[in-house]
């Protein structure tokens, strides 16, 4: 595909000029110009769908647009990987910002308005238009039932955001990214606020959005400092840079990286915390699944909310020169994955629990970049994008057949329904993915994450790898919870109130049987299809696992590839920790492990194995037992009673289980997970109230204040003038005394004056 | 200034002298005039009498007294008679009093201009508005007395104001001639008091410092002369149209002399 | 009358002493003084322009006084200035008189409040 588009290039005289200007630096090849139509055709569409809205079309064709658009760009996307995944291509499009203050070096600020192409780049944006495609066509369908201006609007955003996220990911420089970031950060907020007539989405487009905006300045500070400290922003000349600091770490020189070269990372790494859901600022997720449910199958599942990812992945250099910034990062990711699983094991709302279990699994993704396998980042982040939208897509087919009901204890036994089985073996593969069944691709991808955790030497990182290892079993059980309650069963449903409430306790009012006239409507063709797909692909992801073994699958050959490759030794973190063991011991990284471990047993025991063993091959059987001893837990309590439950379900209705008796035990506990761990009652009264405090209090004094001030600086004129109003009588007298009065006052005066000067 | 005159004696003098004028001043009922005039004169004449005491070597010759009495006296009368013709004839005497004045300061050709263009000119001018502008008398009502020319509006307090001033004018005044030097330390007015020895009458000179030194300022008034005329000349030819009342009681004037009927007038 | 036929023909007088002209300078502020209250208290506007003509009278004394007492014109010349000023004022304030009178008939400072100049 990308000879034939090469030989359509050459047929433009425009673009053959184009081509011709060499603007790639060395080490990079010039990229063709038909990669600018990754971005171009999804932003044409927004054209195309904002005409549409503008002579009022009442129809598909907006969705038809979009779906084109995007299956388009995923086949240049494609044609792109055939093209450039070996090695790096530049696309140049034009120069976007550029203005000096100086002659000298660093007083010039150039951004190109240019591509960055490499396998990284490849891997993101094939699953980002892929995955776009196939959701809007769900969307399609989905949405139907808001056709009209909406309807565009819907498809408008969406596009725009398959654009920008193009810009986040195949930016050639950290201002194109930034770009992007808020290109996807605005579609977000306008997808999450699509019902804007519902308070709750209105709150949770503007939660997203401020939360968003700490992350930013995080980000946008960091960016600041790359120019300040490098003095491009460019990731071609930043890298090469960056290639002095490497190899000083590498030489375990590690104290001579400036300071301000390992506070840059600190603070991408806060933009990507921001983006993707991570521990002080991840409570805006699951309010985010207020938008409709392709969005939140997109943007807040498989492609924006790894941003963050990405972000760290793009900039791998500049976090193996930080001493502070992955062990940070794994610590908070991990947290988080056990903090969010605790919370979605107590949720009600399937929904919601998908949510909370995306920002887990993000947890995940950090933990796999902190502890340098980047590679398990980079193929968790692609599994994850499969089998979370598929999830979700199934989750908006209940919703969407049952009126937006969510509440998995009003759901039972969808599967057995008329139309229905798509959409329950999809939920079926999804969550096996997810749970981290043997054999499957969430399987593989973990594996790598978590064997890597256990072996990395680092501040802690043995506790991460069983915070994982845990959170891998609590995933299992919340996983199959969902499933068992509302796919497998009696059949039992209570159709919601038409637009979806996200609210867990909005439905207490709860009438047995509510089903007398409300028909669930199965998925059509679009959900359905998308859905197989979907489900089709996330099995088919672990086949990639096989693909390039010698580096760990074929993620791990693009990531290899491209500058988020871990070489050895090149982590600095690693020579803090030695340094204050005072060995120094360079653990190897995505390759030999078996080394790594010996290395490490010397240097610190019980690192670089787990029990004694290899810890890639006994993580397998390690993580499969948590997995299933989850999904069993989940069975026992949860399952119904027969062959889907697995023998040990006893339920035998919608809303009654084994779970309620031990909810009911550890209440407290239960409850303060089913309340979020009241983390955003925490950031209330923390932030919130103490800031609405204040400025209930500014308000006060610039009521009292400076309006006082200013109103005052106004009444003062009229109050003068009131009193010196009466004297303008009309009465020709009255002047004259005043007159003759003031010269008399005017003389005491000065008689006074001079007579006190005198005596 | 306590080389000339004593202030508490000054201030005594002038406030019984403001007692005497606001007793002077027109009022409906009671109107003590002839006994504020005099008690008003009685106070002046008891700053001047403190003046001359306390200066025997330059008291002011006797005509200065005379023409003095004179002039205040008449301006006190210009002040409180009731009627306005009255009060311009005073006036005319005031002048006449200050011209002698001014023939006692050897001021002799601004004693006769002012004589002239005061006395002769302006206050005939006063006489004829007068005239004018005065509501003929009636048949019952021989000399009709306005409302507002009966009354003073708030002696007191005017006349407070008044002589507040003029204390702190003269005590400010003779606190600073103290200081002065007469002419003749002066070099420049010895100069001129040399020069114009003899030739010049003061007409002369008068006549020269006014078109030697002041030519552009007599062009000047020329022209405030001149407008003055041709305002003076626009608001008198303007029509007026009489407001309602005023013709009401311009046609009850008429019904009551011409013998009009007042059913007339209101139809 | 000798006296002042001397002091009116005779060569340059002798000059004045201050007591003299602080005599002069009271009254004509006792003049002026009368004048202000006269114009205060007067309600009559053709009266209370002759206040302001009495009140020009008694400057004019004073600056004949200080002409005399400094043995030099100027303050002469001045009264001429302040008789042509009186007299513009009074040809141009009489005129008005009698236009405001031939409106209202009256000649009262009060009816004319309404302008509340």
């Amino acid at each position: 595909m990308g000879a034939i588009l090469d030989m359509l290039c050459s047929t433009m005289p425009g673009a053959a000029t184009l081509a011709s200007v060499q603007h790639a630096p060395a080490g990079a090849s010039e990229g063709a110009w038909w990669v600018m139509l990754i971005p171009g055709l999804p932003i044409l569409a927004v054209l195309l769908v904002t005409g549409c809205a503008i002579v009022d079309i009442r129809g598909k064709i907006p969705a038809w647009i979009t779906v084109g658009s995007l299956a388009a760009a995923f086949g240049v996307t494609l044609a792109t990987y055939l093209e450039y995944s070996g090695g790096t291509a530049i696309t140049y499009g034009f120069r976007w910002i550029d203005f000096a203050w100086g002659a000298g070096e660093g007083q010039r600020f150039v951004a190109d308005f240019a591509f960055y192409v490499d396998s990284l780049t490849c891997l993101w944006m094939l699953f980002v238009t892929g995955l776009a495609t196939l959701i809007a066509l769900y969307a399609s369908e989905y949405m139907e039932h808001d056709i009209g201006p909406n309807y565009c609007r819907f498809f408008a955003a969406f596009g725009l955001f398959v654009f920008s996220m193009a810009c986040l990911v195949m930016g050639d420089n950290l201002v194109l990214l930034f770009l992007g970031w808020e290109g996807v950060g605005l579609c977000s907020y306008l997808l999450i606020g699509y019902f804007f007539k519902k308070d709750s989405a209105v709150q949770a487009a503007k939660k997203a959005f401020v939360m968003n905006r700490i992350g930013d300045l995080g980000l946008l500070i960091g960016i600041f400092l790359t120019f300040a400290q490098f003095g491009t922003v460019k990731y071609a000349e930043l890298f090469e840079l960056v290639g002095p600091y490497l190899e000083l770490v590498r030489e375990g020189r590690v104290g001579e990286v400036p300071v301000l070269v390992q506070i840059i990372p600190v603070l991408f790494m806060i933009g990507a915390f921001g983006k993707s859901a991570q521990l002080p600022l991840y409570v805006w997720l699951p309010d985010a699944m207020e938008g409709p449910t392709p969005v939140s199958a997109l943007i807040h599942a498989a492609t924006m909310v790894t941003a963050g990812v990405y972000l760290i992945a793009r900039t791998y250099p500049l976090f193996l020169v930080s001493g502070w910034a992955l062990p940070i990062v794994a610590w908070v990711g991990a947290l988080t994955a056990l903090l969010s699983a605790t919370i979605g094991m107590a949720q009600f709302d399937i929904k919601r629990i998908m949510a909370y279990s995306t920002v887990s699994q993000l947890g995940y993704m950090f933990c796999g970049l902190a502890v340098l396998s980047s590679a398990g980042a980079a193929f968790h982040v692609f599994t994850h994008a499969f089998f979370k939208a598929t999830l979700f897509l199934c989750c908006g087919a209940v919703m969407h057949g049952f009126a937006g009901q969510l509440d998995l204890r009003k759901l039972s036994g969808v599967m057995k329904m008329s139309g229905w089985g798509i959409v329950g073996g999809a939920m079926l593969v999804g969550c096996l993915n997810l749970a981290g069944v043997p054999g499957t691709a969430g399987y593989f991808s973990k594996d790598m994450i978590l064997a890597e955790s256990f072996v990395t030497p680092g501040p802690g990182y043995q506790a991460i790898g069983w915070i994982l290892l845990i959170t891998a079993g609590m995933t299992a059980y919340y996983t199959f919870r969902v499933f068992f309650r509302v796919f497998v069963g009696p059949e039992y449903f209570e159709p919601g109130d038409e637009h979806h409430g996200d609210d867990d306790h909005g439905h207490d009012h709860s009438h047995a049987g509510g089903h007398g006239h409300f028909h669930p409507h199965a998925p059509g063709w679009a959900i359905n299809l998308v859905l197989a797909v979907l489900a089709v692909g996330s099995i088919a992801a672990a086949g990639a696992y096989f693909v390039d073994r010698g580096h760990h699958g074929w993620v791990g050959g693009l990531v290899h590839a491209s500058t988020a490759n871990y070489e050895e030794g090149s982590a600095a973190f690693l020579y803090h920790i030695d340094d204050s063991t005072e060995i120094v011991a360079p653990v190897d990284g995505a390759d030999g492990h078996a080394e790594a471990g010996e290395h490490a047993e010397d240097a610190h025991g019980a690192h670089g194995t787990i029990l004694g063993l290899d810890p890639h091959a006994v993580m397998y059987y390690i993580s499969a037992v948590f997995g299933l001893g989850g999904i069993l837990a989940a069975a026992w309590l949860h399952g119904p009673k027969g062959a889907w439950g697995l023998g040990l379900g006893s339920r035998t209705e919608a809303a009654h289980s084994r779970a309620d008796a031990l909810m009911d035990a550890m209440q407290p506990v239960a409850r303060w997970a089913q309340h979020k761990w009241y983390v955003d009652e925490f950031y209330d009264f923390v932030i919130v109230r103490p800031l609405r405090v204040l400025a209930h209090a500014f308000h006060v004094i610039d009521k009292l204040l400076v309006d006082g001030l200013v109103n005052g600086v106004g009444a003062l004129p009229r109050l003068i003038a009131s009193r010196v109003r009466p004297l303008q009588s009309g009465e020709l007298h009255g002047y004259a005394a005043g007159m003759a009065v003031g010269i008399a006052g005017l003389v005491l005066t000065v008689w006074i004056v001079l007579a006190g000067v005198s005596g | 200034m306590d080389s000339i005159i004593n202030p508490y004696l000054l201030f005594v003098g002038l406030a019984v002298a403001g007692v005497g004028v606001a007793m002077a001043v027109p009022r409906k009922r009671v109107n003590p005039q002839v006994i504020g005039a005099v008690i008003a004169g009685v106070g002046l004449g008891v700053v001047l009498l403190g003046l001359a005491l306390a200066n025997l070597d330059a008291i002011p010759n006797l005509h200065f007294y005379v023409f003095g009495l004179i002039a205040l006296g008449a301006s006190l009368r210009v002040v409180t008679h009731p009627r306005p013709v009255y009060a311009a004839l005073y006036f005319i005497l005031s002048v006449l009093a200050s011209c002698g004045l001014y023939v006692v300061l050897s001021a002799e050709f601004m004693a006769f201009a002012l004589v002239i263009i005061y006395a002769g000119a302006i206050l005939i001018t006063y006489l004829f508005v007068i005239m004018l502008a005065t509501q003929s008398p009636s048949e019952e009502r021989v000399e009709v007395l306005a409302e507002y020319d009966v009354e003073g509006r708030r002696p007191v307090l005017a006349t407070i104001a008044s002589f507040v001033l003029l204390a702190g004018v003269t005590s400010l005044m003779f606190k600073g001639t103290a200081g002065l030097e007469p002419a003749g330390g002066d070099d420049r007015a010895a100069e001129v008091l040399v020069d114009a020895a003899r030739e010049p009458t003061n007409t002369e000179s008068i006549g020269v410092d006014l078109l030697l030194g002041r030519p552009g300022t007599i062009e000047i008034a020329g022209v405030i002369l001149l407008m003055a005329m041709l305002g003076a000349t626009v608001l008198a030819r303007r029509q007026v149209d009489l407001e309602d009342e005023a013709k009401h009681r311009a046609a009850e004037q008429l019904a009551a002399r011409g013998g009009l009927v007042r059913e007339e007038v209101q139809a | 009358m000798t006296d002042l036929v001397t002091m009116a023909q005779s060569s340059w007088p002798e000059p004045m002493a201050p007591a003299t002209l602080a005599a002069y300078l009271l009254l004509s502020g006792a003049m002026f003084a009368i004048g202000l209250v006269g114009f205060l208290t007067r309600r009559n506007l053709i009266v209370m322009f002759l206040c302001t003509e009495l009140m020009f009278q008694a400057a004019g004394i004073a600056l004949v006084a200080f002409s005399r007492f400094h043995l030099n014109h100027t303050g002469q010349t001045f009264v001429i200035f302040v008789l042509t000023v009186a007299a513009a004022e009074a040809a141009l304030a009489l005129a008005l008189v009698v236009l405001l009178f031939r409106q209202k008939d009256s000649l009262s400072a009060s009816v004319w409040r309404e302008m509340k100049g």
